[in-house]
Formats: structure tokens, C-alpha cells, sequence
């Protein structure tokens, strides 16, 4: 009797070891997990009862606020919609993206990083308070852009060149981050995406916009000068194909700085070949194409930009005949860019040849008031050798007083700039203007597209470029 | 120089009320933010009520093993704290129904006094029990989809926590009388032997019974429960193998059946097997029971500390302070305290096993170890269902879980045990005036 009841303990302290081994399965191997599933309405609400910090534009004024309302904390925007695609959005129902998202242990408190306070609440076991996330985007220059595109469908982005600081992202059409869960439907439906980060997540033909970088390698690898002869007829014949001018022009000799002023696809298609596949490809990488660029996002909300196949990006060193690097380097092809990475080309020249990482947050101010960690700008690519990029810096200027950029002057401040239009085979344009300014001491580097016009990149985005660098340059204070 | 078992068991029950009283402070400072009289007077309460049945205990069953008790104090203290902790109206409930348990318990002691009594009356405790079961199938009431509650004068009573003392009392009895009958072969079926035909009237009328409570009861745990302190009792009886898979074929085929016709033991099942798509419905509670245990991690909050409650004051888990109460705990204090309470059971079932163990006659030693048995599995079925290791099933946390029921029956199942200890205490190795004492009882 003994052996049999001692038998069924021991099957008891298996059953019991079978609990344990369960439990710390839960709690330990996979608690972020369970913490994490969209269904944990535990781990929302417990958020939820954290008083999120602010995030401020870099005036000091907030953007999303908290409120509270019966034990819960709410978003609000004071200012109404302010670039609601970066910033993202903080639903109970819909989940976190944007700066929400990538923010979010600071915004809750849950950072480690938050110093010593943070602990002391941890352990006394207290309800962490969020800390506050002060960014660079300058609330008067996104307005100014928010109102340059309302309208139209497209994006402006502007940083600053020398440190990398995201001054603006605009996306239209927009909506309204207060509404969010009730418009859900209508949002997440609409075929003009209104939740899409167009700045950051948009993939466009980069067109004439692109002969900035295809300039670059040319005059970097020493092919040629902006001084360098040319001779349009209209046509390059290259590889069994050819190479035409937007509107069918010629423009007959030509120089490379006239090349670029005035846009002639044949001059770049030849600088193209004179490249090769190998070296332009290379220079693209050096402008960052090929790789997402580094601004803190959460997964597919920055896209890396370069030449896509139907399956997606495909690899540098992807096969392309003389034709195609021809086309390439007049920014068609299989080329697809960002405005993000097209701001970064501009801010790349701009910047005596040096892409800096591109970044948003300015400060993370602790709720004790202190700021615990301020931006580091740090230099990303070098895209060419200085002496290069005061060559280009120049070339860009003339586009902007002789070129297809006219409509980019301002008054007293001279802008550099490029302009770009891919027709596209519905009889629509897509138009580019990428830009910085003050030419001599630049403080924004830019980049306008608005779909579906029938306006030209000189016409339908320079002026919007030229009102928001107007907007930007007037300010008291820039990152 | 060893304490005696009487002082051994009163200094555990020191420290079981230090911690009790600390816990307890911990939740009032938590929720009222200060510590005043009022919270010390309710742990001092907490604590006499114990001393007193350590005196009882003391006075009557000096000899009785000194561990249960205190194990017994942690876990109604770590339950009623957070009881108080998640819903404070009904800690004063809880506390009266401990009371009542604790009336009970010295009835049962002083009353029986000792355990060999039980076996006289083994038919009419029996019938008791399965009277108590088949009146909770005729007049129960049906809460969360299980039909295991009987209201009645004004009280909630769930009769299948003391039909399972009774029917231990009595199996151990008959078992121990029939067990060589049982355990000699008269013919083979396929090469199998066995006992004579009409030894397993008994078998089938638990089987039947098990399925009773599945199809009308609708809950799982009771009928596997049952099923398995009539398994278990058999194997430790006759030591017979035939029996247990006899019986786990007969309770499987009875569980399928149930699966197919009973939709609320259907429902448990195939929320057991995937609780995803049913989050927002029938697997919400198994859901946010998983990440209510989650959320504790290696440590916990701390005893009044973790989220339980939504600001509208709804528990995370709906009836998160009873069948849920573990994962309360598991929530407040981590992995670490979680199987501190696992094994605070595992202690006391091993208590109850070793009694068995040692006790000098065979209606002891079912008596313990069908006890144990019961109050192990318990703990095991209903904590495996709120951790997702087998289907969920209305059963409650001994000791723990809200319930006036469930406390009062298992300080019962206490005093019985302590009653069994006592006596192989005694006759083992006790002076000749407590053998004349203990015969005297008898």
C-alpha cells in the first residue's frame, strides 16, 4: 500500500513541476511577449494610466498633449493637425506609429535612460510619469508647408544640412489626429492615403530631380568639369535604343553647367555611360540610396530608395545595360526615391559634400524637468570631396537665376536648387523641386513633389519650395 | 533540544502571521495610503484565530503533525489579502466565512476526536455525500455556465467542497474492507485479470456519477476530481494497475462525450486548445488571466501594487478573486512569490501523503492519502487552468480563493488529517497514558 500511495505523490510533485515549469514559461521566457499581443488590454490600459509626455515642435510649443479624463490619459493637439503622419498616432483601439511608437518608453517613463528618478518610482513601485520629447520640426515652417500642399497630393520634407535636424514633413492629403478612431474606416480606405507618411514613405521617380547625384559622381570621379563641352541633337542613341529631351527640345552645344540649368536628359545620359554602371551606382550609395536611411522610426515607416523590380529594391550590383545606366542617370528607369532621401542629395551638396544623419528629436526632458539626453548630430555618408561640392552648390544656383528653377528666387536670399518632372503614362506629371538655402551659408536643404499635375517641377514645386524656405529663414531660431 | 511539535507548529504560525500582518499593512498602505490601527486590528484578528486553533490542537491532538497549520495561515492570509486587495467588501465576507471554518474545524476536533470513529458510519457519510451531489444537480443554481452552487437561506453554498470529504471518508472505508477482494483476479478478459464482476458495481457507479456531473453539473474539474480521488483510492488500495487505466479510459470516453454534448464543457475545451480567436469572447478570460500573470514577471509589483483593477474598479479577470485569485498573486508577486505559493501546496499535499505514509492501519492511510490526493488535485486543476496547461474549469484556489465553502471544507479536510497524524503519532512512538488516552477515544 505504502509503494502505491507514494507513487501517486510522485506523479502529484510531476503535476506540480509541470505548473512550475508553465508559469516561468509565462512569466519570465515569454512575458514581453503576452505584454506585447495586440489583445493585452491589460498592458494598454495600464499605459494608459500614465500621464504621456508631450511631444513639443522645437518652439517649445506642444504638438500632442495629455489629457485626463475618468483615470485615463488622452492625446490632445492644441495646435490641430501638425505632420500627423510623423508624429503618428496613440489609440487604444488602433496601436501607436510614428514618433508614438518610437518613442514611446520615453514618452512613458518606462526608459531606463530617465535617471535616477525613474528608478526611486520603480522601486517604490509608483506610476512612472512620461517624459517629454522636444522636437526639431519647427511648427511655422510645417504649417507653411501643411498650407503650400493643402489641395494638392504630394510632400515637402526640409532638414538642416549641416546637422541633420528634421524642420519639416508634410504630407497631404492629412487628417486629423483628435478623430483618428472615428474616421478610422473612411481613413484606412481612402485611395488617397491619408495615413501615409509620404516624406518618409512615398517611392517616386525621381526624374531630372536625380541629375544632382548623376553631377556629382561625374564631376567627383573626374569625368567631367562644369565646364565640359557637349552637343544635343535631341537624341542619344545608346545600346539599340535612345535618350530624349522632356518636350522633344534641343539645345545644341551645350556645357555641363547648361546641362543642368536647363535639364538636358542627353548631356546626363551621356555623363551616364561616361560613369559607367559600377561608379554611379556607388555615388548613389554614397548619397545613402540603397539603405533605409536612419531616422528613428519604427519598421516601414522610412523606406531606402534606389531601383526597384516587382519585387521590391533590388541589389546594387542588379545587371543594366548602357541604356538603362543612360536613363538612369536622367533619374527614369527603375529608379524610385523618397523625398527624404531626396532632401538628403540637397542637403548633401549643400553641405560641402557630407550627408548628415537625419534626426528628430532635439531633447528628452524627464518629468523632474532635466533633460536627459540631447541630439548628437552625426555625419552619416560623404557623398563627394568639398571642392566638388562648391562646383555643384554653384551649378544649383544658376538653375534657380537662369534655369528651369526661376520660380524658386527669393528676394535677397539665393536659393540652389533642381527641378524635376516624370511624366507619367496617364498624361499626369509627377513634379520635383529639391533645393537648399542661403546658397553661401545653407540653413535648409529641401525637397517638394506633388502628384499628378500638369504643371512642370519648375512650375508646380519650386514656389512652394521658395515659400517654405521664406517661412524657415525667417525664423528666430532654426535646429 | 528539538521543539516539541505543538511549539515548532506555533513558532511557524508566529512567522505565517508576521508575514500575514506585513502583506496586509503593505495592501491598506497601498490603497489608503497610510497604516493606522484599523489595518494592525484585522491582522491581530487574523492571528488569534489561529492561536486558537493551535490551542485546540495543543489541548486534543498534541501529537498531530505541526506543519499544516501553519501552511494553512499563509495561504488563507496571502487569499484574504488579496481578496481585500481586489474587492475590500468582501474581505470582511471572507473573513467571517474563515471564522465559520474555523467553528467548524474545533466542532470537528472535538467531536471526533478521533478519525476511527468515521469508519462506523461510512455508509451514512457516503449517502450524505451523494446526496449533496445529486441535490446540487436537482436544485442548483447555474454561475458562469457550471451548476455547482445551491442558494439557500440567504447563503451561496457550492455542497461538491464537502461531498468530496465525505466520499473520501467513505472509499477509504469500504476500499480498505474489500480491498483483497478487489485485488484477487477470477478470470481474465483478453488476458487481463480481473476481480469479480460485482466489485466493479462501485466503479461504475462513480463513472456514472463523474459523467452526471459533467453533463449536468457542466464542469470538468468536479468530475475529474471525483473521478480521480475513486482512481487514485483503488490504485493505493489494491495496488492495481487495471484500475487506473480502467478508470482514466472510462472518465476519457466521458470527458469526449461531454465535449461533444454539453456546448459550455465544448466551449472550454476549444478555447483551451486556442483561446486567439475567441479573445474578445469566450477566451477573454483565459486571455487576460495569461496576461495578468504575465505582467508579474520574475518579481512582481508587490502585494497591492500591480494593475488588477480598471479605474471603473472592474478586475482585469472577471472573477479574478476567486477561480482567478492565483493569478492576482502571480500579478503582485512575480514568478518568484507565485511558486513560493506552488510550493506552500505542494508542502501541505506532501504533509498529507507522508501522514498516509506512517499511519499503523490501512482506513488511515486512504483516509490521508485520499485527502491529500483531493486537495493536491484541486490545487493542480485549477491552477493549471488559469495558466493554460489544461482546460479551464470553475474550481477553487483551497484556502485562497473567495468562497465560504471551499474554506470551510478544507479546514475540515485539516482537522482530519491532524486527527489521522495524531493517532500514528501516538501508536508509533507515543507514552503509555496517551495509548490509554486514545483508546479511551475510540
Amino acid at each position: 500500500m505504502n509503494k502505491a500511495i507514494s507513487r501517486v505523490f510522485i506523479i502529484g510533485v510531476v503535476l506540480f513541476m509541470a505548473l512550475v515549469i508553465n508559469l516561468t514559461w509565462i512569466m519570465a521566457v515569454r512575458a514581453n511577449w503576452f505584454s506585447d499581443r495586440p489583445q493585452n488590454k491589460l498592458a494598454l490600459a495600464k499605459e494608459m494610466k500614465i500621464e504621456r509626455g508631450n511631444i513639443l515642435g522645437f518652439d517649445g510649443s506642444t504638438i500632442a498633449g495629455s489629457v485626463s479624463r475618468s483615470g485615463y490619459y488622452y492625446r490632445d493637439y492644441p495646435q490641430g493637425t501638425l505632420a500627423p503622419q510623423l508624429i503618428g498616432y496613440d489609440s487604444l483601439r488602433y496601436g501607436r506609429t510614428g514618433i508614438e511608437a518610437a518613442m514611446n518608453d520615453y514618452l512613458t517613463g518606462q526608459s531606463t535612460n530617465l535617471g535616477v528618478q525613474s528608478w526611486v518610482d520603480k522601486l517604490l513601485g509608483r506610476r512612472p510619469q512620461g517624459a517629454s520629447v522636444k522636437l526639431t520640426l519647427v511648427p511655422a515652417v510645417q504649417k507653411a508647408a501643411q498650407k503650400a500642399l493643402s489641395g494638392q497630393r504630394g510632400a515637402i520634407i526640409a532638414l538642416d544640412p549641416k546637422t541633420g535636424a528634421l524642420i519639416a514633413a508634410a504630407s497631404a492629403p492629412t487628417y486629423d489626429p483628435a478623430n483618428l478612431d472615428d474616421q478610422w474606416a473612411r481613413l484606412s480606405a481612402d485611395g488617397n492615403a491619408p495615413l501615409l507618411s509620404r516624406s518618409t514613405q512615398g517611392l517616386y521617380v525621381p526624374g531630372s530631380a536625380f541629375k544632382v547625384v548623376t553631377a556629382a559622381g561625374g564631376l567627383d570621379y573626374g569625368k567631367v568639369t562644369p565646364r565640359t563641352p557637349f552637343v544635343d541633337t535631341g537624341t542619344y542613341v545608346v545600346f539599340g535604343g535612345k535618350v530624349t529631351n522632356y518636350g522633344g527640345e534641343v539645345f545644341g552645344p551645350n556645357d555641363f553647367t547648361t546641362a543642368l540649368t536647363l535639364s538636358i536628359n542627353t548631356t546626363f545620359g551621356k555623363v551616364g555611360n561616361l560613369l559607367q554602371r559600377k561608379r554611379l551606382v556607388a555615388t548613389m550609395q554614397r548619397f545613402g540610396f540603397y539603405q533605409t536611411p536612419p531616422l528613428p522610426l519604427p519598421a516601414g515607416e522610412v523606406v531606402p530608395s534606389g531601383r526597384y523590380g516587382a519585387k521590391g529594391i533590388l541589389p546594387p550590383d542588379a545587371f543594366m545595360d548602357p541604356l538603362a545606366v543612360a536613363w538612369a542617370a536622367v533619374g527614369q528607369e527603375k529608379l524610385l526615391a523618397t523625398p527624404l532621401q531626396m532632401a538628403l542629395v540637397a542637403a548633401g551638396v549643400a553641405n560641402g559634400g557630407v550627408v548628415m544623419k537625419p534626426y528628430y528629436a532635439q531633447q528628452v526632458i524627464a518629468p523632474s524637468g532635466t533633460v536627459v539626453q540631447r541630439a548628437q548630430p552625426q555625419q552619416w555618408k560623404v557623398a563627394m570631396k568639398p571642392a566638388v561640392a562648391a562646383q555643384l552648390n554653384t551649378m544649383m544656383q544658376r538653375v534657380v537665376t537662369a534655369g528651369t528653377g526661376t520660380s524658386a528666387a527669393l528676394q535677397g536670399i539665393q536659393v540652389a536648387g533642381k527641378t524635376g518632372t516624370a511624366e507619367k503614362g496617364d498624361g499626369t506629371n509627377l513634379a520635383w523641386f529639391i533645393a537648399f538655402a542661403p546658397a553661401n551659408d545653407p540653413k535648409i536643404a529641401i525637397a517638394v513633389v506633388i502628384e499628378g499635375t500638369q504643371s512642370t517641377g519648375g512650375e508646380a514645386a519650386a514656389p512652394l519650395a521658395a515659400e517654405v524656405i521664406k517661412t524657415a529663414l525667417a525664423q528666430t531660431a532654426l535646429p | 533540544m528539538a521543539l516539541s511539535r505543538r511549539n515548532t507548529e506555533l513558532l511557524f504560525l508566529v512567522i505565517a502571521g508576521a508575514v500575514s500582518t506585513m502583506a496586509y499593512v503593505s495592501v491598506y498602505a497601498g490603497r489608503y495610503r497610510e497604516i493606522n490601527r484599523v489595518s494592525l486590528i484585522y491582522g491581530l484578528i487574523f492571528v488569534a484565530i489561529f492561536i486558537v486553533l493551535h490551542l485546540v490542537v495543543r489541548l486534543v491532538l498534541p501529537q498531530a503533525d505541526p506543519y499544516l497549520l501553519p501552511v494553512t495561515a499563509l495561504l488563507a492570509a496571502v487569499g484574504l489579502t488579496e481578496i481585500f486587495r481586489i474587492k475590500p467588501a468582501l474581505a470582511l465576507t471572507q473573513g467571517q466565512w474563515l471564522l465559520v471554518g474555523a467553528g467548524l474545524f474545533v466542532l470537528t476536533v472535538l467531536v471526533v476526536r478521533d478519525h476511527m470513529k468515521l469508519d462506523r458510519y461510512r455508509y451514512l457519510i457516503g449517502a450524505v455525500g451523494l446526496t449533496l451531489l445529486v441535490v446540487t444537480i436537482a436544485l442548483g443554481t447555474t454561475v458562469n455556465g457550471s451548476k455547482l452552487w445551491i442558494h439557500a437561506f440567504g447563503f451561496s453554498i457550492q455542497p461538491s467542497e464537502f461531498a468530496k470529504l465525505a466520499i473520501v471518508v467513505f472509499l477509504a472505508g469500504y476500499l480498505d474492507d474489500k480491498k483483497v477482494l478487489l485485488s484477487v483476479p477470477t478470470h481474465h478478459v483478453l488476458g487481463v485479470p480481473l476481480p469479480a464482476a460485482k466489485y466493479f458495481g462501485p466503479l461504475l457507479v462513480m463513472w456514472v456519477m463523474s459523467l452526471a456531473m459533467l453533463v449536468f453539473m457542466k464542469d470538468f474539474g468536479m468530475a475529474l476530481l471525483f473521478m480521480s480521488i475513486f482512481v487514485g483510492l483503488m490504485y493505493m488500495a489494491t495496488s492495481r494497475i487495471v484500475y487506473v487505466a480502467l478508470g482514466g479510459g472510462l472518465f476519457a470516453a466521458a470527458a469526449a462525450i461531454a465535449v461533444v454534448i454539453v456546448p459550455h464543457v465544448n466551449e472550454r475545451f476549444t478555447v483551451w486548445l486556442n483561446p486567439w480567436p475567441h479573445a474578445s469572447t469566450s477566451g477573454y478570460q483565459l486571455l487576460q488571466s495569461l496576461f495578468t500573470i504575465a505582467d508579474g514577471g520574475i518579481l512582481g509589483a508587490g502585494f497591492g501594487r500591480g494593475y488588477l483593477l480598471y479605474v471603473n474598479h472592474q478586475p482585469v479577470v472577471p472573477e479574478l478573486q476567486t477561480d482567478f485569485i492565483f493569478s492576482a498573486i502571480a500579478n503582485e508577486m512575480g514568478l518568484v512569490g507565485a511558486v513560493g505559493i506552488i510550493l506552500l501546496f505542494l508542502l501541505f499535499t506532501w504533509r498529507g501523503f507522508r501522514i498516509a505514509v506512517w499511519a499503523p492501519d490501512g482506513f488511515s492511510k486512504l483516509l490521508a492519502a485520499g485527502l491529500a490526493m483531493a486537495f493536491g488535485l484541486q490545487t493542480f486543476i485549477i491552477l493549471g487552468g488559469v495558466t493554460r496547461l489544461i482546460p479551464l474549469t470553475g474550481i477553487t484556489l483551497p484556502f485562497v480563493s473567495y468562497g465560504g465553502s471551499s474554506i470551510t471544507a478544507n479546514l475540515m479536510l485539516v482537522a482530519l488529517l491532524l486527527m489521522v497524524s495524531h493517532r500514528t503519532n501516538v501508536v508509533r512512538e507515543g507514552t503509555d497514558l496517551e495509548r490509554r488516552r486514545l483508546a479511551e477515544r475510540g
